[in-house]
């Protein structure tokens, strides 16, 4: 097992957000995780990077207890978490953007071939290199977060929430992407409201509610699409 | 307006436009990276000053050592093989009676000041790093190390006034009509290589690409790995190194007291406020326009009015664009 999560707790100040939360990643797998809004799927990233303390529980990667450790620690493990918000580095250019997702030493070898890896797969990245973050659009800046992820060579890369606020034509875009670097063999977990991007991405899928794993499924491909949906929505009569 | 006293104009602001600009880009480094004031940013510049003068002047380091030099000479001849490896260093000692010169002077003070910012970040802002209230309890804190830097300046240089030899000796320029002496023209030039070099290395060395990372998104910065509980001293460290060699500039224009450094500050705290806060390319066409306003005040008015008409000038730009000249929208 690449990456496991037991009783999880963290939160902000004396709320905890995530309660006893518990979930597993195998190498080479894609593992997307949905739910409602505010009930704890971000705060459970920002834990599992190193940017909030965990309350209690254990987090490990490769069977090391990551829990606690400082984050840049944990990217130094591979373990690299693609924020929500295509949060960037706006006064930087696209290429600074990506130099800093290198930072860590681990990456230095292999750095220009990983320039080219982000190119290919986002190509209207290489054209605007030299761009300020600030001046791309949404769509642009999405793929310029998960460049940045990428240069940090993942061993499990965590996307939160890629496709939000994006228009249809552009999350398809990044859609075929992200299936494209699942493709490559990286072990992925993605959040997304978007239950149907996941299926196209993930082989499982963890429904996350008031701060808990509420359903697992199966091997995605197993069970129906609707039944998925059911589970998000509830019954529809 | 006589040519002459165009070309002074020109010349005294070029001058403390480099004074301001070295100054106030450090100020604003700190602010836009750790989100802080530093108060005694003005008091790095005195301790700029007073080290590069303590290890150039003759009164100083070289001073200090000629005892030393002066025993191991006698004790050498009667002390065998240890006293004849001795001998040539207390000869030498003896030798820079005269000072070690600017030269060696300059990089050391310029040392000096790094660590000197180094044990302030330690001592007064790091304890308060990440705590409710921070950026107040560091004004204060500051404000308080920089009061005990002047005093203790003051008890181990006693209040006697210090000068600095000048770099280059020679006749004043002429330059349309008007002279300028040799240092300001050092200043002039030497400004814009120290702020170039700022710029090369926040653009591309990798501390320095992690210092703006950590200034525009520390959130960010914390996932891409980078330490930033590292980048806050060295920081402070770039900063302080700034602050230094403008005292070294300023010690060669001015006597150097342990007050020099606070009037500077306060210009310096316009400046950034002028070229809007944590803009380091505001903050240095702010400092020449700053520069300028205040020598042509000085010229039209008098040197008294000079403060007057700044501040006037800097809550007439505040009242149309609140940010400052070149601060950046809501992030």
């Amino acid at each position: 097992m690449l990456f496991q999560v037991e009783g999880l707790v963290s939160g902000y100040g004396k709320i905890d957000v995530v309660r006893s939360l518990s979930l597993h990643v195998d190498e080479g797998e894609h593992v997307g995780l949905f739910g409602p809004n505010g009930h704890g799927k971000t705060t459970l990233l920002r834990t599992v990077s190193g940017l909030i303390r965990a309350k209690a529980g254990k987090i490990s990667f490769r069977g090391e207890d990551i829990s606690n450790f400082d984050a840049r620690a944990i990217v130094e493990r591979g373990l690299i978490h693609v924020p929500q918000g295509n949060q960037l580095f706006p006064q930087m250019t696209v290429q600074e953007n990506l130099t800093l997702g290198a930072y860590v030493r681990r990456t230095d070898s292999r750095k220009a071939s990983n320039f080219e890896k982000v190119f290919a797969l986002f190509p209207r990245l290489e054209e605007r290199r030299s761009q300020q973050a600030r001046t791309l659009s949404g769509g642009e800046r999405q793929m310029l977060s998960i460049g940045v992820g990428l240069m940090g060579m993942p061993e499990l890369l965590i996307l939160d929430e890629p496709s939000v606020g994006l228009a249809p034509l552009i999350k398809e875009e990044l859609a075929r992407a992200i299936a494209e670097i699942a493709s490559t063999g990286v072990t992925m977990i993605v959040v997304d409201q978007d239950v149907e991007l996941l299926l196209g991405i993930c082989e499982r899928l963890y429904l996350i509610e008031k701060g808990a794993v509420s359903l697992e499924t199966a091997d995605v491909s197993q069970i129906d699409q609707a039944e998925i949906l059911e589970m998000y929505f509830g019954k529809v009569s | 307006m006589s040519l002459e006293a165009i070309a002074a104009i020109i010349a005294g602001g070029l001058v403390s436009g480099s004074l301001y600009a070295l100054m106030a880009s450090g100020l604003s480094l700190v602010w836009g990276t750790v989100r802080m004031l530093n108060l005694a940013h003005g008091a790095l510049v005195m301790v700029g000053a007073y080290s590069a003068w303590y290890f150039s002047n003759r009164g100083g380091l070289a001073k200090a050592l000629q005892p030393i030099g002066k025993s191991i000479v006698e004790n050498a001849e009667g002390s065998g093989a240890l006293g004849g490896l001795l001998l040539p260093l207390g000869e030498w000692i003896l030798s820079i009676r005269g000072g070690f010169g600017l030269v060696i002077g300059v990089p050391f003070a310029v040392l000096c000041c790094g660590l000197v910012g180094y044990i302030m970040y330690v001592l007064l802002v790091k304890p308060f790093v990440g705590k409710p209230g921070a950026d107040l309890v560091v004004i204060i804190t500051t404000l308080a190390g920089a009061s005990f830097m002047q005093n203790g300046v003051q008890v181990i240089f006693g209040p006697r006034y210090k000068q600095l030899d000048r770099i280059l000796k020679g006749p004043p320029l002429q330059v349309l009509e008007t002279a300028i002496g040799l240092q300001e023209v050092l200043i002039i030039i030497m400004t814009p290589v120290a702020l170039l070099l700022l710029h090369f290395f926040l653009k591309y060395s990798k501390h320095g690409l992690a210092i703006r990372a950590v200034a525009q998104n520390d959130d960010f910065a914390h996932l891409v790995g980078i330490n930033v509980s590292q980048i806050y001293p060295l920081t402070f460290v770039v900063s302080s190194i700034l602050a230094g060699l403008c005292g070294v500039m300023l010690g060669g224009l001015f006597f150097i007291l342990p007050t020099m450094g606070a009037q500077e500050l306060l210009f310096a705290f316009v400046v950034v406020v002028f070229g809007g806060l944590g803009s380091l390319p505001g903050t240095i066409i702010g400092a020449y326009v700053i520069g300028f306003i205040r020598e042509t005040s000085a010229y039209v008015f008098s040197l008294y009015w000079a403060p007057v008409v700044l501040f006037a000038t800097l809550i007439l730009v505040l009242i149309f664009r609140p940010r400052g000249l070149m601060g950046g929208e809501e992030s």
